[in-house]
C-alpha cells in the first residue's frame, strides 16, 4: 500500500485516478500513468484534513502487490511532487498537527516494535491514551495542591490556613499511593519491551546447557557428558507469559589450562555482571560444594541469585522449590523437565509480571525515569513539610517531571530521539 | 508652538511607572523631560497607602538595585514596616510598608526636582507627532510641541476614563483628576491592540469616627525593616499601627440589597477587574459561603485622620456604601470622606510590546505601567523604570535591555505580559517566578546592581556600598571554606548547643552552616571568631550555604532552557511559511512576532508541537537557505 500525506494528497489523487475519491469510501479504481495507462487496479481511500491520521489530507492506494507494479506507484507518486517519509515521519506529523501526544506517539513506535502479542495488545491501550490519561490525572492532583501550596505562600494575609484547608498532607499521601501503582504498572510495561537478563552459571557438567535447552523448548546448546563442552556464552530470548526472557549459557567454571576455555571462562564472568538473575546450578548428587560457595560470594552484584538442584531424577526426589537463609532454591531435572515449571514461575514473579495484571502498557525508559523523578521530589516534598516554599519547589519539579512524559514542553534531542525510531509503514 | 529644547526622552505621566522613567532616563545623562498634567500629583498613590507585599515587594527592591525612588521613598514616607511570610522561607519574604500619602510624595516629589538632566513641565498630552513609523514628540493640550527621539507613555487609568458610583458614571482620570480623551482617541487611530479594564477603591473614612477599642491591632514589626538596599530605620518617620475589621452577616446582606444598582452587576461595567483584588460585592456574590471577611483599616498619614479601609473596594452607590461601612462593628458612626468608587480606562494589549516596552508598530514609542494592562504601583515602576532605560538606550542607538525570567521579576512581569497579554488586570505573585529560589529581595542588589551600573542607572554611592558588601561576602564565604574545626578543638557543651552533638571528624565551616539549624551567629560562637557584623552579609552567606542544592538545580534548569530562550526568530519572518502550523498559530504569530522561541513558546494557543515546528523550520532556513519544506511524504 502506498499512503500519501499532505497538502497536495488531493491534487495528486485527481491526476492518478481522474478524481478525487469520495471522503473515506474505498472507491475501486484505476491507477494511471503519465500517458493514461493503467498502472494497476486497486483501492483508493481519500481522508480529508484534518479527520486522518496526520491530520493532513492522506490519501491511500492500495494495489495488487507486486514489487514492480508498487514500485512504479511509488515512482508516479515522488514524479508528482511527493517525497519519501522518513523513518516515523507520518506519526511526527501526527504529533506536529496534536493528533498525538508524545506518550501515545511513542506507543506506535512501540506497536512497530512489540515483539509479543502481548506487547501490541498494551502497546494498544497506550496508543488509546490510557497511559496518558492516568498520568493526567495524577497531574491533575498534583496541581490541585500546589495550589494550596502556592497560595499559602503569596496570600499570607488571608485568614486562611491553605496548608490545613487543603490538607496538604493527606494529598501528598495519596499522589504518593497513586504515583507507586502508576510506577508498578508501567514497569510492568518496561519488562514487556525490555525483558530480563537470565545468566545460567556454575560448574562443568552441571547441566546449564540442558536448563537452557529445556527452558528455550529446543536444542540450541550442545549437550554432552564431556565437561568443558560449552568454549562460549550463548545467548537465547525466550518468552514466559510474553515477557521476553533473554538466557544467556556459559562455559563452566574450573580451572583449566585451555586458552580457548579461560577465555569463556572470562566471558561468563562478564555476563554474569549484566544479568538481573542468576541461576547457579549444582549437581543434586553433591548437594553444594565449597567451589559453588565461592561462585556465589563472586555473584553479589547480581540482584537476583537462585540455587538450581539439578539431576533430581538420579537421587530419585521430586521437583519443589525452597527458601533458605533468604536464598531460593529449586529442585529441577533439565533431562526429564520436571521442576522447569516451578522455575518458569518464579522467574516472572521475580520479574515483577503478576498474571492477569489490567491496565498494562507501555513505558519506555524514558517515562520510569520521568516517574522516578516525580516520586523524588514527592518524596523530597515530604521532608519539607515545614518549609513552604522548598515544598512549594520540590512540586513543581514534580510537576515539571510529569510533564516530560506527555510532552508539554519537549527539548529538541527528546523528539529528535523519538522520531529517529520510527519506520515507514507503521 | 514649538518647545526651544529639544529632548532625547520624553515621559508622559508623573505617577509610579513615569517617575521611575523619567528618573532612568535622566540618571543615564539623557536630557529628559517628564510631562504630568499637574506637578502637585508627581508620586500619588490613587489607591492603598502601601508598598509592598509577596512578589511586589520583591519588585520593589529590585527598582531599589537599579538605583530607582520607590524604596527610598517608602523609607522616608513609611509609617508601618512588616516582613511578611518571614517564616516561610527567604525566597517567599517580603516587605510591605504602609506610607503616608503626603511625605512619599513629597520625598517622590524631592527626587525629580533635584535630578540632573530633568525637565519638568505641566500640560497635558493630548496627541503624539508621528513621522512614519517613527515617534519624534508630543503635542500638548494648549498646542505645544515638544520633539524627542523616544517618548514613554506612562498613562496609567486616565486613557479614557469613566468612573463609576452606583449607576451614576463620570469622565475621569480618577477621583478629582480629569482623564486624557484626546490623547486616548488619537492612540485608538493608531489601531495599536487596545481593550478595557477596570479598577477599583473603597470609600474613605474620618479616623476620629472609628471605635479602635473593639478592633484588632496590628502593629508594625520590631526592629522595623527598611525597604532600600541603602536604607536604615532612622530615615523613617513616626510608626502607627494598623487596624483589622471584619464584616458579618448583615453586611453581606446590604451588599446583597444593592446589588439592582451595582455597575458591575448590572452590565454598566464592561471591563474586566482583577480576580484577586476583588470588589466587596464580588466577594459577597463568589464566595458566598463566607460568613466574614477581613477588612484592614490602614492610616493615610501622620497628618491626616483619613483611613483606608483596604478590602471593601466598591462601587456600589453611595447610600449602599454608608450603610455597608456602618454595619462594620467599630465603624457604627463611621463618616465617610470619600465614596469608593470603580474606573474603567483604555489599556493597550503587551503582545504588541518588545521585551524593551517599545511598541513593535511605532519605533521608539515605549509603554509603561497600567497603560500595558498591569495594576499596582510596584508594577508600575518596575515596568517605569525598564521603559525608561530602553527609551534612554534607544534615543542614543544603544541595544535594548531586559533582564531575564531568571534573573529578576522584573523580567518575569516582561515576558508574561508580552508572550500571553493579559486577561485582567495583571499582578505580580512569586509563584510566576519558575526560579523562586533564586529571585528573592535579599539577594536583587547581587542579581541587578552590577548589569545596572553598566547601563548607568547605578549611581556611585550605591556602588561602593554594593561593592564593599559583595567583597565582605566574598571574603567570608572562603574563610568560612577554608578554616576547619576539629572535635579536639570544639568545647563538648556548645559544640552540643550549636550542632545537637559533637562533631566526630574535622569540618570546614561553610558545611556546618549548610546544616539548616546553624545561623551564622551560632557558628561564630564555636571558634569565638567575629566574622562579618553586616546583616546584610550575614544573610548572604547564611542563604547561599543552606539552599545551595537547590539553587544548583535551578541553574541546570535555566541552562536546559537558555537554547530555546536565546534562538531568535527574525522580525520579518512571515510565519505563514511555516508549514504545518495551524492557521490559528500562524496568524497569533504574525500580530505578535515573538522575539526567541522561547517567547514563541509561552504565546498562549502555542502547542509544544508548534514549538517544534518552527525549531524546525528555523534550523532548517539557518543551515540552508535553500532547503525546501516538508512537501508531501509517500
Amino acid at each position: 500500500m502506498i499512503r500519501v500525506s499532505g497538502r497536495a494528497a488531493p491534487d495528486i489523487a485527481v491526476t492518478i485516478l481522474g478524481r478525487c475519491p469520495s471522503p473515506r469510501h474505498a472507491t475501486y479504481i484505476d491507477f494511471l500513468d503519465t500517458d493514461g495507462s493503467t498502472i494497476d487496479r486497486g483501492i483508493a481511500i481519500y481522508f480529508p484534513a484534518p479527520h486522518s491520521y496526520t491530520g493532513e489530507n492522506i490519501l491511500e492506494l492500495q494495489g495488487h502487490g507486486g514489487t514492480a507494479v508498487l514500485q512504479r506507484l511509488l515512482q508516479r507518486c515522488l514524479a508528482l511532487g511527493a517525497k519519501l517519509a522518513e523513518p516515523g515521519e507520518f506519526t511526527k506529523r501526527a504529533y506536529l498537527n496534536d493528533k498525538l501526544d508524545l506518550a501515545q506517539a511513542e506507543a506506535v513506535a512501540d506497536l512497530i516494535d512489540a515483539s509479543t502479542d502481548l506487547a501490541a495488545r498494551s502497546a494498544m491501550r497506550s496508543l488509546s491514551g490510557e497511559f496518558s490519561s492516568h498520568v493526567h490525572a495524577l497531574r491533575e492532583r498534583l496541581i490541585n495542591l500546589r495550589m494550596y501550596v502556592e497560595a499559602c505562600l503569596d496570600f499570607p494575609e488571608e485568614d486562611i490556613d491553605f496548608i490545613t484547608e487543603g490538607g496538604v498532607i493527606d494529598k501528598l499521601e495519596s499522589i504518593r499511593n497513586e504515583l507507586s501503582l502508576l510506577s508498578t504498572t508501567a514497569k510492568q510495561g518496561s519488562i514487556l519491551r525490555e525483558g530480563i537478563q537470565v545468566v545460567l552459571i556454575g560448574q562443568p557438567n552441571v547441566g546449564k546447557s540442558s536448563l537452557m535447552n529445556q527452558l528455550a523448548g529446543q536444542d540450541i546448546a550442545i549437550v554432552t557428558a564431556i565437561a568443558g563442552t560449552t568454549r562460549d556464552t550463548i545467548r537465547s530470548e525466550i518468552q514466559l507469559e510474553g515477557v521476553p526472557i533473554h538466557v544467556i549459557d556459559t562455559a563452566g567454571l574450573r580451572e583449566t589450562v585451555d586458552e580457548v576455555e579461560i577465555f569463556g571462562i572470562q566471558r561468563t564472568w562478564r555476563a554474569a555482571e549484566t544479568a538481573h538473575i542468576a541461576l547457579i546450578l549444582v549437581d543434586a548428587t553433591h548437594g553444594i560444594t565449597e567451589n559453588e560457595k565461592s561462585i556465589l560470594a563472586r555473584l553479589s552484584g547480581v540482584p537476583q541469585q537462585i540455587w538450581i538442584h539439578n539431576k533430581i531424577d538420579l537421587v530419585n526426589s521430586s521437583p519443589e522449590i525452597r527458601e533458605v537463609d533468604g536464598k531460593t532454591h529449586i529442585f529441577l531435572s533439565a533431562k526429564t523437565g520436571h521442576g522447569i515449571s516451578l522455575l518458569k514461575q518464579h522467574l516472572l514473579e521475580l520479574a515483577g509480571w503478576r498474571a492477569g495484571t489490567e491496565g498494562v502498557f507501555m513505558a519506555r525508559q524514558r517515562h520510569l525515569k520521568a516517574l522516578d523523578g516525580v516520586s523524588q521530589s514527592i518524596e523530597n516534598a515530604k521532608k519539607n513539610l515545614n518549609q513552604a516554599e522548598l515544598l512549594a519547589e520540590d512540586l513543581r519539579l514534580a510537576q515539571e517531571s510529569l510533564n516530560e512524559i506527555t510532552g508539554e514542553f519537549t527539548s529538541d534531542d527528546l523528539l529528535g530521539e523519538i522520531f529517529g525510531r520510527f519506520c515507514i509503514g507503521k | 508652538m514649538q518647545f526651544p529644547e529639544i529632548f532625547d526622552v520624553i515621559v508622559v505621566g508623573g505617577g509610579h511607572a513615569g517617575t521611575e522613567a523619567a528618573l532612568a532616563s535622566a540618571r543615564m545623562g539623557r536630557k529628559t523631560l517628564l510631562l504630568t498634567h499637574n506637578i502637585e500629583t508627581l508620586g500619588q498613590m490613587s489607591c492603598n497607602p502601601s508598598i509592598g507585599g509577596i512578589g511586589k515587594g520583591h519588585l520593589v527592591k529590585e527598582v531599589d538595585a537599579l538605583g530607582g525612588a520607590m524604596a527610598t521613598a517608602t523609607d522616608e514616607g513609611g509609617i508601618q514596616f512588616r516582613i511578611l511570610n518571614s517564616s516561610k522561607g527567604p525566597a517567599v519574604r517580603a516587605t510591605r510598608a504602609q506610607a503616608d500619602r503626603i511625605l512619599y510624595k513629597a520625598a517622590i516629589r524631592w527626587r525629580l526636582e533635584n535630578q540632573p538632566n530633568l525637565w519638568l513641565f505641566q500640560q497635558a498630552v493630548d496627541d503624539v507627532i508621528i513621522e512614519g513609523d517613527r515617534i519624534a514628540g508630543v503635542i500638548t493640550q494648549i498646542g505645544l510641541r515638544f520633539k524627542a527621539k523616544a517618548v514613554v507613555l506612562t498613562a496609567g487609568t486616565f486613557l479614557n476614563g469613566l468612573v463609576h458610583v452606583g449607576l451614576e458614571n463620570y469622565r475621569a482620570g480618577r477621583a478629582g483628576d480629569p482623564p486624557a480623551i484626546s490623547l486616548a482617541a488619537r492612540l485608538r487611530e493608531l489601531s495599536l491592540p487596545a481593550g478595557r479594564l477596570k479598577t477599583g477603591t473603597p470609600p474613605r473614612i474620618d479616623g476620629r469616627t472609628i471605635d479602635y477599642s473593639v478592633l484588632e491591632e496590628q502593629p508594625g514589626d520590631d526592629p522595623v525593616p527598611v525597604f532600600s538596599f541603602l536604607g536604615s530605620p532612622e530615615q523613617h518617620p513616626q510608626q502607627l499601627p494598623c487596624w483589622i475589621a471584619h464584616t458579618n452577616e448583615r453586611t453581606h446582606e446590604i451588599i446583597r440589597s444593592g446589588l439592582d444598582r451595582s455597575p458591575m452587576y448590572t452590565g454598566v461595567i464592561e471591563g474586566v477587574g482583577p480576580r484577586y483584588c476583588p470588589s466587596v460585592e464580588d466577594k459577597i456574590m463568589r464566595f458566598a459561603g463566607k460568613e466574614s471577611h477581613q477588612v484592614f483599616l490602614e492610616p493615610e498619614g501622620l497628618a491626616t485622620n483619613e483611613i483606608y479601609p483596604n478590602g471593601i473596594s466598591t462601587s456600589l452607590p453611595f447610600d449602599v456604601q454608608i450603610n455597608l461601612v456602618r454595619s462594620i462593628r467599630g465603624l457604627e458612626n463611621a463618616h465617610i470622606l470619600r465614596p469608593g468608587y470603580a474606573i474603567e480606562y483604555d489599556y493597550y494589549d503587551p503582545r504588541g510590546l518588545k521585551n524593551s516596552f517599545e511598541t513593535k508598530a511605532i519605533q521608539g514609542l515605549f509603554f509603561g505601567g497600567q497603560i500595558n494592562g498591569t495594576t499596582g504601583y510596584e508594577e508600575a515602576a518596575a515596568q517605569g523604570l525598564l521603559a525608561g532605560i530602553n527609551a534612554a538606550l534607544y534615543a542614543w542607538d544603544e541595544p535594548a535591555w531586559c533582564p531575564s525570567r531568571d534573573q529578576a521579576y522584573i523580567g518575569v512581569l516582561v515576558d508574561d505580559l508580552i508572550t500571553r497579554g493579559v486577561s485582567e488586570p495583571y499582578r505580580m505573585f512569586t509563584s510566576r517566578a519558575e526560579y523562586r529560589l533564586m529571585l528573592r529581595e535579599d539577594n536583587a542588589d547581587i542579581r541587578l546592581t552590577e548589569v545596572g551600573r553598566k547601563i548607568g542607572v547605578v549611581d556611585d554611592v550605591r556602588w561602593e556600598a554594593f561593592s564593599r558588601k559583595q567583597e565582605a561576602i566574598a571574603r567570608e564565604t572562603e574563610r568560612l571554606k577554608r578554616t576547619f574545626v576539629y572535635p579536639a578543638m570544639l568545647d563538648e557543651t556548645i559544640a552540643t548547643a550549636v550542632l545537637g552533638k559533637q562533631i566526630e571528624r574535622e569540618y570546614p565551616l561553610f558545611e556546618l552552616l549548610r546544616r539548616p539549624e546553624v545561623s551564622y551567629e551560632a557558628l561564630l560562637s564555636l571558634t569565638g571568631d567575629e566574622g562579618e557584623s553586616d546583616p546584610q552579609v550575614r544573610q548572604q552567606l547564611e542563604i547561599s550555604a543552606k539552599y545551595q542544592g537547590y539553587i544548583d538545580r535551578q541553574q541546570d534548569e535555566i541552562q536546559r532552557s537558555r537554547y530555546y530562550e536565546s534562538l531568535e526568530i527574525p522580525e520579518d519572518l512571515d510565519y505563514r511559511d511555516v508549514k504545518g502550523l495551524s492557521i490559528e498559530a500562524q496568524q497569533k504569530l504574525n500580530v505578535y512576532k515573538p522575539q526567541t522561541l522561547g517567547q514563541a513558546g509561552r504565546v498562549s494557543g502555542i502547542t509544544p508541537a508548534a514549538v517544534s515546528l518552527l525549531l524546525v523550520y528555523l534550523k532548517k532556513k539557518y543551515k540552508a537557505k535553500n532547503t525546501k519544506d516538508l512537501g508531501d511524504a509517500a
